[in-house]
């Protein structure tokens, strides 16, 4: 009897394992069992749809096709779209190709682009990607300040025939073929039976791509996508994909060295050692991505322009770039990323050239800086190492008693930025969904334009060079310089580094193909023999 | 066996006020983190005005706390515990999520009484040998060194270079894809049971009734399988059920080094995404495990130890 209920105990204890022991969770690469089939480490990404996706970008360019697609070279390849077209820069003629289909079969129209479009700009939706759509005519009809919109279609799209439709945007806008390209999701097709039940569809997303979802989405389970038999474009290099969620990128690297995952990106914390633990199977992919130092234009101590650019001068970009990043950044020359097509290299020319006695010579004369400063960003996610070197160099090469300031998370960094509540210098970044200059001067310098303060810089003189550029119908990006120089004389914030995507593979991969948007191009990936 | 009832009952009226009032602190905790959950849903990429506006108005963040928190309690008790900011359950999450907490726990935990007692028990029964200090040394490192450091290490060593267990998921099931994580966070509770079974055996084989058995001649073998073990037990089995509930809710770094989607790592996206009913529901059923395990140890203490009972 004494001995019985230490027995229980136990037993108690096995029989919970036994039960237990048949749950399986996620995280599984068994998938990967084809000779021709690809493993891809990801965060789960819960939101699948185009319309509201944030993290799931290589899932949505596998299983849609864009309309357009931009190539290394800043050519524009024609995807699902025949050609897009305009005599004016603001009424374009979006003429598909024939024969594509829909993972169930249904043929892909204008009606379905148009149906689509629609869908995702509705206000009472509220697709995190909608304002992707936001110059298209009517878009302000589906969003009203007040109340529910009173039409569910935006007047600016026409159905003109089953393979061609009209886009009038709200004002002359060259780069609209780039904003139809590889990233910009919210651009994607959706097929008729989506409309009925969005929230069904982010089970079972159909698109228009090489690949279709094999099995309804599990969270925190690998998805699988094969190789659509019926499509119509090019045949891609790889028959099968599995997007294997991981929590913490860091054991998907090292699951990526011991062979068990092909391809992951390469987290912060892992970027100086990548290339001693992968050698050549480390790539380093050029983004539409550029950091700055924001400043706080607000504060009277950073009015003059001779004390921003003292500090941009006083920053070693070389350094901090092989100490933090491994070498893998560019230092920025420019208020764009070099990436994208016209950009004006070298317009910084001195102020973004480490000089500590230009520098303290330049703060000198602008009256020295009083005070403390203490750089704020958002904590726990490594960005610690790049503030503390930006302050220790501040401290050194200009007195300035400079530390850091992380905030508790994300949410409370936004706020606070969002509000302006900061006295010091701070994180100020953006990736660019398509490379053009246009993108990422639009979020810097238009009030409203995505990243509010992240420079805090609005004018009436940018706002106007900026349309005049957008409506240059040539699309090549030169007539952007005109914008970048009005911006250059304010210096209004510290322009650091051009940014790359990093990624690793296993063995079996011979090559890892990439596109200006800095991701993979996963269809095109060759495999090792 | 009334008094039984009545210990019990009394037990559960507590246990109905402690859930209501952590309940609620931990929903005003989470109300008052800065910054607008909404807002930061999109990262680096804003979401529009209009639709944050809209999920704010769909999950009544504008209400003031006592209405969100009552809103709460009262879907609560109709069985739901509300949606993630993307419109999953929390109740299907945590039901996904539970069966991997519950198997890395208990296969620490089993690995935890298994080799805790033995190593403790032999150890006290050899006081001062060169095994016991081995276990004393080796039981004070095991503490030492922080948690990440041994995970990672272990997934480098075991996972990478030997190739003994996978390195990450769930994917080759129990116990393949358990042991590992499961080792490397039963090390920490196992050097304290070790500890703590060494003490109580040293104490109760020092003990009058030890003393009597020997003279009696009974087997040495029968002297501490059944009436040291079962007498030294009882302050180990505390110590073991209390740290059950800390190995159910406190794996949540382990859960992230080895990719195990269990309620830590949900536990810990929903603080940082400020999501109330994710971060109540999960909360709330860790604390609900400690009373509840609390309330088992005293009942089984009593099974073992006659003096307790009342």
């Amino acid at each position: 009897m004494q001995r019985s209920r230490l027995a229980l105990v136990g037993a108690i204890a096995a029989s919970a394992l036994a039960i237990t022991a048949c749950s399986g969770g996620g995280g599984d690469t068994d998938a990967a069992a084809s000779e021709n089939a690809i493993s891809y480490g990801t965060t789960d990404p819960q939101l699948l749809i185009p319309g509201r996706q944030s993290v799931a970008f290589d899932f949505n360019m596998a299983v849609w096709s864009p309309l357009t697609f931009l190539n290394n070279d800043g050519s524009l390849d024609y995807v699902a779209a025949e050609s897009v077209e305009t005599d004016d820069a603001t009424t374009y003629t979006i003429t598909l190709r024939d024969g594509w289909t829909f993972h169930d079969g249904t043929p892909v129209t204008a009606q379905s682009y148009v149906d689509s479009w629609n869908a995702v700009a509705y206000g009472p939706n509220a697709m995190e990607n909608s304002g992707q759509l936001a110059n298209i005519v009517g878009y302000a009809d589906l969003n009203p300040a007040e109340g529910e919109p009173t039409t569910t279609e935006m007047s600016g799209l026409t159905v003109v025939d089953d393979t061609t439709f009209t886009v009038e945007l709200s004002g002359p806008d060259g780069q609209f073929p780039l904003q139809v390209s590889q990233a910009m999701t919210a651009f994607y097709p959706m097929p008729e039976t989506a409309m009925d039940d969005l929230d069904a569809y982010n089970v079972h997303p159909i698109g228009n791509g090489p690949f279709e979802i094999v099995d309804d989405y599990v969270e925190n389970e690998t998805i699988v996508v094969t190789a659509y038999e019926d499509f119509a474009g090019d045949e891609p290099t790889i028959d099968q994909i599995s997007f294997v969620p991981y929590t913490d990128e860091a054991t998907a690297y090292t699951d990526v060295l011991a062979g068990n995952l092909d391809v992951n990106g390469v987290p912060a914390n892992r970027l100086t050692q990548a290339e001693g633990d992968f050698g050549d199977r480390l790539y380093s992919f050029e983004a539409p991505g550029i950091s700055f130092l924001g400043l706080p234009l607000w504060d009277e101590r950073y009015q003059d322009v001779r004390v921003r650019q003292a500090i941009s001068m006083a920053i070693d970009r070389e350094t901090i770039i092989d100490v933090v990043y491994g070498g893998t950044y560019e230092p920025a020359t420019a208020w764009t990323p070099t990436i994208e097509p016209g950009t004006p290299e070298g317009i910084c020319g001195e102020y973004c050239e480490y000089d500590p006695e230009a520098a303290a010579a330049l703060l000198e004369e602008a009256g020295g800086f009083e005070g403390t400063m203490e750089i704020y960003f958002p904590g726990g996610g490594g960005l610690d190492p790049l503030y503390e070197a930006i302050a220790n160099q501040l401290r050194q090469n200009l007195g300035i008693e400079a530390t850091i300031d992380p905030s508790a998370d994300w949410a409370e960094f936004l706020a606070t930025r969002t509000a302006g509540d900061i006295d010091s210098p701070y994180f100020s970044r953006w990736g660019a969904l398509y490379p053009s200059q246009q993108a990422t001067l639009r979020v810097f310098f238009i009030q409203g334009g995505g990243c509010d303060n992240c420079i805090p810089f609005y004018s009436d003189e940018v706002a106007a060079a900026m349309a005049t550029a957008d409506a240059d119908p040539s699309g090549d990006g030169t007539a952007y310089a005109d914008v970048q120089e009005l911006i250059q004389a304010e210096f209004p914030a510290v322009p650091l580094f051009n940014e790359t995507y990093s990624y690793v593979t296993s063995e079996r991969i011979a090559e890892l193909v990439t596109s200006p948007v800095g991701n993979p191009t996963l269809r095109e990936i060759v495999l090792a023999d | 066996m009334t008094g039984t009832a009545r210990a019990i009952g009394s037990r559960l009226l507590e246990l109905a006020i402690v859930f209501v009032g952590v309940t609620f602190i931990i929903y005003a905790m989470v109300f008052s983190l800065p910054g607008d959950p909404i807002a930061a849903l999109g990262g680096d990429r804003p979401l529009p005005d209009n639709v944050v506006a809209q999920i704010r108005a769909q999950y009544h963040l504008d209400d003031p706390l006592w209405l969100q928190y009552l809103r709460y309690l009262g879907n609560l008790f109709t069985g739901d515990l509300g949606t993630t900011f993307q419109g999953a359950s929390v109740a299907a999450r945590m039901e996904a999520r539970w069966p991997v907490t519950i198997t890395l726990a208990l296969t620490a935990w089993a690995i935890e009484v298994v080799v805790g007692v033995l190593l403790g028990l032999v150890a006290g029964l050899r006081k001062g040998s060169m095994l016991d200090r081995t276990v004393l040394v080796g039981t004070i490192l095991a503490t030492s060194i922080p948690v990440f450091v041994v995970g990672s290490a272990a997934q480098l060593i075991f996972g990478l270079r030997l190739g003994w267990f996978p390195i990450a998921g769930t994917g080759d099931g129990w116990p393949t894809s358990y042991i590992l994580p499961a080792i490397v966070i039963a090390l920490f509770g196992l050097a304290a049971t070790a500890r703590l079974t060494r003490g109580s055996v040293i104490d109760t084989m020092q003990s009058d009734f030890v003393r009597t058995l020997v003279a009696k001649g009974l087997r040495q073998r029968d002297i501490v399988g059944v009436h040291v073990l079962r007498n030294s037990v009882a302050p180990v089995l505390t110590f073991l059920a209390i740290d059950l509930g800390f190995l159910l809710g406190g794996t949540v770094v382990i859960e992230a080094i080895f990719n195990l989607p269990g309620i830590g790592q949900m536990l810990f996206e929903g603080i940082r995404t400020h999501e109330g009913p994710t971060v109540v529901g999960v909360s709330t059923a860790l604390i609900l495990i400690f009373l509840v395990t609390s309330v088992v140890v005293d009942l089984i203490n009593s099974a073992l130890d006659p003096r307790i009972r009342a």
